[in-house]
């Protein structure tokens, strides 16, 4: 089974392995962090509060992206998932390609060079498993967005952050998550550290509306 | 954490005590799971009596959102009652409080879940 951050990765990933321009979003940085937080608080190496992430154990788990964001917080003071999750986004670019290489370690993508315009040259990561992962974890959202059941801890987690990563529109038409609405609100998320991305992405947002308006002063 | 079990009028319940944390929180999903499989073949209501339940962490939160998954699926009335204050802030800012009955009180609860004190 791959880690949530790897999913969330790979719902990244276009059709022709193009990686969506969502991916270098604040957002989608903030979603991938929080990912990295629920894989290491699943695999017990911390626990989130609302007062703060608490480090268990400081041992690595394998998974590059995770152990970095691991290393960083055991190192770090104590403070609340929310500011993790706003000073980590700079890290985000390193935390896809780490992710992208466990993905590639995994069979479930390569990596590809492609040409354009003769001379430019541009990354792509097309997938090999006939996309077998990605079909999984788009059907899973869509499953527990359609349905009336209760979701579990993972697909309520994959969906809050798909949604705060801007992902969901990456599959979903505009009108379809619009009528979804509801239903998102209701299951996706259900979870501290998701919470607390969504927190992040509400103050970073605050931050860059407040310096363009210092800067048109 | 501690967890005590008692029914009485087809309803079960499970009186959660102390810290709910990633440690914790593989026992108490181990017992909850025993206890809606018990309360499905018995026709029992399942109830979780927090008042006693000090701290939940994020991990300790999933284990809720297992039980009232597998309480649902096998038909099995279910709610929380009586949560801290701590606790119930957890629940309110998770967003638990939209999708699972947590009930102030015991009446409460066992009104919710169609039982009598």
């Amino acid at each position: 089974m791959i880690s949530l951050t790897e999913e969330l990765t790979l719902l990244a990933v276009e059709d022709d392995g193009r990686i969506a321009y969502t991916a270098g979003s604040p957002n989608f940085a903030m979603a991938l962090i929080g990912a990295c937080i629920v894989d290491l608080n699943k695999a017990g190496r911390v626990d989130a509060d609302l007062a703060g992430l608490n480090v268990l154990s400081a041992e690595p788990t394998g998974l590059a992206a995770q152990d970095r964001v691991l290393e960083v917080i055991a190192a770090g003071p104590q403070q609340t998932t929310e500011r993790w999750v706003l000073e980590l986004q700079g890290d985000s670019p390193d935390l896809v390609r780490m992710t992208l290489g466990q993905l590639q370690k995994r069979g479930i993508l390569h990596q590809a060079e492609k040409r354009f315009l003769w001379a430019l040259r541009a990354r792509r990561y097309p997938i090999d498993d006939g996309g077998k992962e990605q079909k999984e974890a788009k059907l899973r959202i869509l499953g527990a967005l359609l349905s009336d059941g209760l979701p579990t801890p993972d697909d309520s987690m994959l969906i809050g952050l798909a949604v705060a990563g801007g992902l969901l529109e990456a599959f979903l038409s505009k009108s379809e998550v619009a009528r979804l609405a509801e239903r998102i609100a209701e299951i996706g998320g259900l979870d501290l550290v998701v919470r607390a991305v969504e927190a992040a992405i509400r103050a970073d947002a605050e931050v860059r509306a407040h310096a363009i308006m210092l800067s048109i002063h | 954490m501690n967890l005590t079990q008692e029914t009485q009028n087809q309803t079960t319940t499970l009186h959660a005590q102390g810290r709910l944390d990633f440690e914790a929180a593989g026992h108490f999903q181990q017992e909850l799971e025993k206890s809606v499989a018990s309360a499905a073949t018995d026709g029992n209501a399942l109830l979780i009596d927090c008042g006693s339940l000090e701290y939940v962490s994020s991990a300790g939160l999933r284990v809720f959102l297992v039980a009232a998954r597998a309480a649902k699926a096998a038909n099995v009335p279910f709610a929380v009652y009586a949560l801290t204050p701590a606790v119930k802030e957890v629940f309110d800012v998770s967003g638990f409080a939209r999708i699972i009955d947590v009930l102030g009180d015991r009446a409460g609860a066992l009104e919710k879940v169609g039982r009598h004190a």
